[in-house]
């Protein structure tokens, strides 16, 4: 009797792992989502703040139209790799 | 962001400002360019304006993707990089050395 139950929630437990693991697969290879802004749109203006070690300095990208290329690079956290 | 140090050299002299963004505060940014080095502006888009207007925000993580856009001089885009492919920035030296050379 009670090597049956045994067998019975190994059982349950088997299939319900067969049913979710595709499932938790797919989410793994869920594709990206799309970016909004592609190669040759305008970037959006904007004005940010940094400190600069004694000041809040203001820097808006438009500072930089017809003067030099600018490469805005976002990243996730501060003291995170890469 | 140190991959984009090493590289400095290169941009700048490729006409190129290099400008960090995450949603860290001012204050966190400059802790976290004072130690890895970084010279270059870590600006901070505090609650996030700028990432939802660039279409990168991640609701799930309360905080941008990893994307890098190099924006020529009439401010349109030139390259991306997205996810694990903005970690190595090389695509984007590359392009801005092709530039200078073509100019």
């Amino acid at each position: 009797m009670k090597r049956k139950s045994v067998s019975t929630i190994l059982g349950v437990w088997l299939l319900t792992a067969a049913i979710l693991c595709p499932e938790i697969k797919a989410q793994g290879n869920k594709p990206e989502p799309p970016m909004k802004l592609k190669v040759g749109d305008v970037a959006p203006d904007f004005k940010l703040q940094y400190f600069d070690g004694s000041d809040e300095k203001e820097v808006s990208l438009s500072q930089y139209r017809g003067k030099s290329n600018v490469v805005l690079a976002f990243y996730i956290f501060a003291f995170t790799g890469g | 962001m140190k991959a984009f140090q090493q590289n400095l050299k290169k941009l700048e002299a490729a006409d190129t400002q290099v400008l960090g963004v995450s949603m860290d505060s001012p204050f966190a940014n400059k802790a976290f360019a004072d130690q890895i080095g970084v010279t270059f502006p870590l600006l901070s888009d505090w609650g996030g304006d700028v990432t939802r207007q660039y279409g990168i925000y991640v609701d799930k993580y309360k905080a941008p993707r990893r994307v890098n856009f190099l924006i020529g001089k009439d401010g349109k885009i030139l390259e991306e990089q997205i996810d694990r492919d903005a970690i190595d920035p090389k695509k984007i030296v590359d392009a801005c050395e092709r530039k200078k050379l073509s100019r």
